[in-house]
């Protein structure tokens, strides 16, 4: 257990000219006993992160502390870190109690009692005991993907670094094991770094998550405060499932314009933006209200006339693509049992209280919704 | 469908082309078996057996003798037992030479990896032939018998000479070999092992070893066969003749005067036994011993 920070964290592959930024200037504090998801899309620096935690590359620049001890110069033999693989890294001749021993043979000066009842212990913790004797070949994937977290609870390593260690799972298993690892990591209480690519990983797993994109840190927050309050366009469009709708607006005289889409702000969203030329609009497929029968939040001039193309049916809920007659194109949710065809003209409502508005140049959040509706505490966002 | 049925389908299969195609199969089986056999049936000739009948017969009544063998074993006893000295310890410390280096230049990184990989490579391609003076002259520099001075060094120089320079010659090529399985081996897993706190050592004693056992026994049937069978530096580096090799000994079962094929056949054949015997030793090994089975 331990508090790990990382103190502008650089990594540059190559010299020279030919070299790749990979991680730019990075700074995350990691609280003890936090779990920290580091998500972004693929290329975005999240793995080499976690591997310079890890010892397994070099930092170019910045430090890296585990308790407070600078880790940079020590070899990851040193750190007391343990790692999930994506490939969960098995050794495929030693068998499953042999491959949890490895690391407890090699990094500690236990007996062989004691290694076997540790052992012992975390199998039955995750469940494992029967495959003791198996070998790597002999399992499941999803077996394998305990014996390679056993292997790192054995250890009770200062720090678990997890990279997409569910991504070889089938969907079922991955949403179980999801909730079975939360569970585990909140019964462990050790620091956790998890690396992901899938948002709603993200989003149900961690106290926090750092977002990457191009190897910058985008944000740091809790995931609903990703969720409500983006640091900017690309975390607002990372974050949340369908992603955001954005439209590209000029500012004119408190009104956002797009050709024949004029969208007038009161004062206080006008307020934050009037210093901005060009803006670009967010708001949230849920918060969409289409014919205005989930809600009259929208009245009048934020209402605008659109015709349905496509409706997705998901069961909970329909993904309703929406072309708006003045312009942009927007995607909707709305209720399950709702009926909508497709082709049918519609009102959509787009509330005031929920836009987010976003600097055109530089991306940053200028305005995000307000939350003076919402039940959250604000120790969670 | 019962056997007959099938049978049937197999007759009616057997078209022109598939009866041409068996045809030369068949051609060529006995074109590249026939002089193994022509000298197998010679070797259990008497010397007016095989002056009167054709190669490839079979021994006429009464000129079959087994005594071409007996006298085909005496005298290769010595070059067999030298043989096995030199090339066994030679195969295996290649073979071990060539893992090492292939796991540190595979599975390891350091600066100037790529460099040192390519003097391996180019190694490959050294011809014995051009390496024959500097190397006799490199060994008489040395003078095993005369700097260490024990009677088993100077006894067996020829053969540790010898040995030394097929290890060294061999490292090259098995490198290569090793290095193209290692290759394979998921670098996550050595990263977890790292992170387990195995050092570089450990990683290849506890886990690069146990998982290249395939790739050993290819490479030990490969080198072992390779040394065995060398002439050519066991002609140039051994003159002691208590020393001498199979290879050696087998060149000189050609008579001076009269040709004993029979004894010649029948010294061809135990030379190259245990070449064989490995072969079936370490070929049974090798398909036992894919990673991973449990």
């Amino acid at each position: 257990m331990a508090r790990l920070e990382l103190d502008s964290v650089t990594k540059r592959f190559g010299e020279g000219d030919g070299s790749v930024l990979a991680v730019d200037d990075v700074n995350v504090d990691i609280a003890d006993g936090e779990f920290l998801v580091l998500v972004g899309p693929s290329g975005c620096g999240k793995s080499t992160t976690l591997r310079m935690v890890a010892g397994l590359e070099s930092i170019t620049d910045g430090e890296i502390r585990l308790d407070g001890d600078r880790m940079n110069e020590q070899g990851p033999a040193e750190r007391d870190i343990a790692m999930v693989f994506q490939s969960y890294a098995l050794y495929p001749h030693m068998t499953v109690r042999q491959n949890m021993r490895f690391g407890l043979e090699e990094s500690t000066s236990l007996g062989d009692e004691e290694m076997d009842a540790r052992v012992d212990e975390t199998a039955e913790l995750l469940d494992i005991t029967e495959l003791l004797d198996r070998k790597p070949g002999a399992l499941s994937g999803g077996q394998r993907q305990r014996v390679a977290l056993g292997r790192a609870i054995v250890r009770e390593p200062k720090a678990f670094l997890m990279d997409e260690p569910l991504s070889n799972l089938d969907a079922k298993l991955r949403s179980q094991m999801r909730t079975e690892l939360q569970q585990l990591q909140a019964d462990l209480d050790t620091t956790t770094v998890y690396v992901t690519h899938d948002q709603t990983e993200a989003m149900t797993m961690g106290d926090r998550i750092a977002i990457l994109d191009a190897g910058e840190l985008q944000q740091v927050a809790t995931p609903l405060e990703a969720y409500h309050r983006p640091a900017n366009q690309f975390v607002a469009g990372f974050i949340g499932e369908p992603s955001m709708n954005f439209v590209d607006c000029a500012v004119e005289e408190a009104t956002l314009v797009d050709g024949a889409f004029r969208y007038p702000l009161g004062d206080e969203v006008g307020g934050a933006v009037d210093a901005a030329a060009d803006v670009t609009l967010g708001i949230r497929p849920e918060d969409l209200s289409v014919d205005g029968a989930d809600g009259d939040a929208a009245g009048g001039d934020h209402a605008f006339d659109a015709t349905v193309t496509v409706v997705e049916p998901m069961g909970d809920e329909n993904v309703v693509h929406l072309s708006l007659a003045d312009g942009p194109d927007l995607v909707a949710t709305v209720n399950g049992l709702r009926r909508i065809e497709s082709g049918t003209d519609v009102t959509v409502g787009i509330p005031e209280n929920a836009i987010h508005v976003f600097d055109g140049d530089s991306g940053d959040a200028l305005h995000n919704r307000s939350l003076d509706d919402a039940e959250l505490d604000d120790a969670r966002v | 469908m019962s056997a007959a049925d099938r049978l049937q389908t197999t007759v009616a299969g057997l078209d022109r082309t598939r009866i041409a195609l068996y045809a030369v199969l068949l051609a060529m089986v006995a074109f590249y078996l026939a002089p193994l056999e022509s000298g197998f049936m010679t070797a259990f000739k008497t010397p007016d057996g095989f002056r009167t009948t054709t190669p490839f017969a079979p021994p006429p009544l009464g000129e079959f003798t087994v005594s071409a063998w007996g006298t085909a074993f005496e005298r290769l006893s010595t070059g067999l037992l030298n043989s096995a000295l030199m090339a066994v310890p030679a195969t295996v410390l290649s073979a071990l030479f060539g893992s090492l280096a292939a796991y540190g230049l595979t599975n390891l990184s350091w600066r100037g990896q790529l460099g040192v990989l390519v003097l391996f490579v180019a190694g490959v391609f050294i011809p014995y032939q051009a390496v024959l003076v500097p190397l006799t002259q490199f060994w008489s520099f040395v003078d095993l018998g005369g700097r260490i001075p024990l009677e088993i060094v100077s006894a067996n120089e020829g053969l540790i000479n010898l040995s030394i320079t097929h290890v060294a010659y061999g490292i090259p090529i098995c490198t290569v070999l090793f290095r193209s399985y290692y290759a394979t081996i998921d670098d996550e897993m050595l990263e977890a092992a790292r992170l387990d706190g195995a050092s570089a050592a450990t990683i290849y004693r506890r886990i690069i070893l146990p998982l290249s056992i395939p790739i050993f026994a290819v490479t030990l049937i490969y080198q072992f066969t390779q040394i065995w069978n060398d002439l050519l530096f066991a002609i140039v580096l051994v003159s002691n003749p208590s020393n001498q090799v199979v290879t050696v000994a087998l060149n000189q079962l050609q008579g001076s005067f009269v040709q004993q094929f029979n004894l010649q056949m029948a010294g061809a054949f135990v030379a190259a036994l245990p070449t064989l015997v490995v072969y079936v030793l370490f070929g049974e090994q090798f398909a036992k011993g894919v990673a991973g089975d449990s």
